[in-house]
């Protein structure tokens, strides 16, 4: 069976999503993550290994690359769409509650700005790494925000803005959510955003890259 | 007394203008705001664009003008719905390219019939009405890349970049011959240079760039020569990794962000481009205006002697203290 974890993490990290994708190319014609994670199920792997041998490994060496510029936002994307078709095998053990995600981690791209690349690829990134993610979509205001922590609680929060105009709308998201639901995690990134702004406006972590999200997390859940 | 057109030419041609580093920032959204209007207004009408970039020009002493909007005039002469808001860039939600299919049913516009386009066509005639040549205006399109993404929505793009080679080559082939009917209009209405917009391609690794974006840059770039206009070509974010194919692509002039070495680029694209930047547009925001000067001063001496536009590595923010652009205008004065 590990040999087959092994496969389906070469799959996600290369972003093979099943037998019909032609990409990569020297991959055209094999299984992919989908065939793969399903084969690990029917011959009777833990659904919780699938996850944490497979699937999670497969993201982190893409989140690393990326982070490293050996990778580019194409193949992150790929690499995505390979996990989560692999996953959509998985849901049935979540619901079961047989597989336990690590945390919930809410995340949106703030007010007045429609930019989705960053927070999708966060988003997919830190679900990858095991998280469930609560997409709020774009132009999201404080008060979605608030509601959304409210209704995970303990849940972690990602703000992502790539205008100059719409980072400073974070300030008031991060001191509502501080406000109403104290100790709450609140991450910020995007292109504009740095960790002089994060100090600024009191968050409680800031990346340049996805996989120091994903890192972050880790180190922070119980 | 030389106009800021015969300077530009100077600098075109390697002769370095004594006296000041010439200096443009992109303008947008902070153009309204000085002017007292709405980004929504500069948006949807040229003669408000010409007269806040005039505005501004007078202001902070400009040395030349632009068009520059947002990236949706073509998507919109493609058919897609672009709506306004006041104070941000405009918005165009709609992904009118799912399909091979969809792709074969798109029909390249006539850029005159579209209201967009033609908004911008004559913007630039009223430019040339105003300055008389005397100015040089920067008229504006969308690379290849950004307008598939326009098209097809970046995230599906960037994926069929690795998936479906069929899918990319014809739409980006549409893209250009509407890049390029747009370019000849602005420039047969007065520009003498031509912004080419692909922020996507900093996104994109070097092969995937050579892959499907490099041609079809040079093709669009020796174009707009053969139509008598120079090129510049503007992508945000970190190029550095391209820097070698775009030294092949004959550029006139080259936006340079803030991640971008501006020595490395002039090693790598050599002397006759001229590279323009590159200041983090978040400091020009966030920093005193004396700050602002000094870095703008440490940029211009170092590049004394070479071909370079002093600008921010990307749009001046709407927030922007006036006295810290006035500041880079001051410090590229000799």
């Amino acid at each position: 069976m590990e040999e087959l974890f092994e496969k389906i993490a070469h799959c996600v990290e290369f972003g093979k999503i099943n037998l019909a994708s032609p990409y990569p190319p020297d991959m055209k014609g094999q299984e992919g993550a989908d065939e793969l994670t399903k084969k690990a199920i029917d011959e009777g792997a833990d659904p919780d290994d699938v996850l944490k041998k497979g699937l999670v490994v497969g993201m982190e060496k893409i989140g690393v690359k990326f982070r490293e510029n050996k990778v580019f936002v194409p193949q992150v994307l790929m690499s995505a769409k390979a996990m989560s078709t692999a996953m959509e095998h998985l849901k049935p053990f979540f619901v079961s509650g047989h597989v336990k995600r690590k945390g919930v981690f809410v995340i949106g791209t703030v007010a007045g700005d429609l930019h989705d690349i960053g927070k999708n690829l966060v988003a997919m990134m830190v679900e990858g790494s095991g998280f469930e993610v609560v997409d709020l979509g774009t132009d999201v205001n404080s008060q979605k925000f608030v509601d959304a922590v409210k209704q995970n609680p303990g849940c972690f929060v990602g703000l992502s803005a790539l205008l100059t105009t719409t980072m400073v709308n974070m300030e008031k998201i991060v001191s509502d959510i501080k406000a109403e639901i104290p100790g709450t995690k609140v991450l910020i990134g995007g292109a504009p955003v740095s960790d002089d702004f994060r100090q600024k406006i009191n968050a409680d972590f800031y990346s340049p890259d996805p996989q120091g999200a994903v890192d972050y997390l880790n180190t922070v859940v119980v | 007394m030389m106009t800021k057109a015969q300077l530009f030419n100077l600098l075109s041609e390697r002769q370095i203008p004594d006296g000041k580093t010439l200096f443009r920032p992109i303008l947008m959204h902070f153009a309204a705001r000085f002017s007292g209007k709405t980004y929504g207004q500069f948006a949807s009408d040229y003669r408000t664009l010409v007269d806040y970039n005039l505005k501004a020009m007078d202001h902070f002493d400009l040395d030349l003008v632009g068009l520059i909007s947002d990236p949706y005039r073509e998507t919109s002469a493609f058919g897609a719905k672009v709506s306004f808001p006041d104070e941000a860039v405009p918005v165009c939600k709609e992904i009118i390219v799912n399909s091979i299919k969809d792709i074969k049913k798109l029909k390249n516009p006539d850029v005159y019939k579209g209201e967009r386009t033609l908004d911008r066509i004559n913007g630039a005639e009223l430019f040339q009405k105003e300055l008389k040549g005397e100015v040089p205006v920067i008229g504006w399109i969308e690379g290849p890349l950004a307008e598939a993404c326009d098209l097809a929505g970046i995230s599906n793009m960037l994926m069929y970049l690795m998936a479906d080679p069929d899918f990319c080559h014809m739409l980006m082939d549409k893209c250009v011959i509407t890049a390029k009917d747009f370019a000849k209009a602005q420039i047969e209405a007065g520009c003498q240079i031509i912004g080419m917009g692909d922020a996507i391609c900093s996104q994109i690794d070097a092969y995937t760039y050579d892959t499907y974006v490099k041609n079809r840059h040079k093709e669009i770039i020796d174009y707009i020569h053969e139509c008598g206009g120079k090129v510049k070509l503007h992508i945000c974010g970190n190029i550095t990794h391209h820097l070698p194919s775009i030294s092949e692509l004959n550029v006139d002039i080259l936006d340079l962000d803030y991640q971008v070495d501006l020595d490395e680029a002039y090693d790598v694209v050599g002397p006759d481009v001229i590279r323009c930047g590159n200041i983090n547009p978040v400091l020009v925001e966030e920093r005193s205006a004396q700050e602002i000067y000094e870095a703008s001063k440490m940029l211009v001496n170092k590049e004394k002697g070479r071909k370079f536009i002093l600008s921010a590595g990307c749009e001046i923010t709407v927030n922007t203290k006036p006295e810290n652009l006035m500041a880079m205008r001051n410090a590229s004065i000799f």
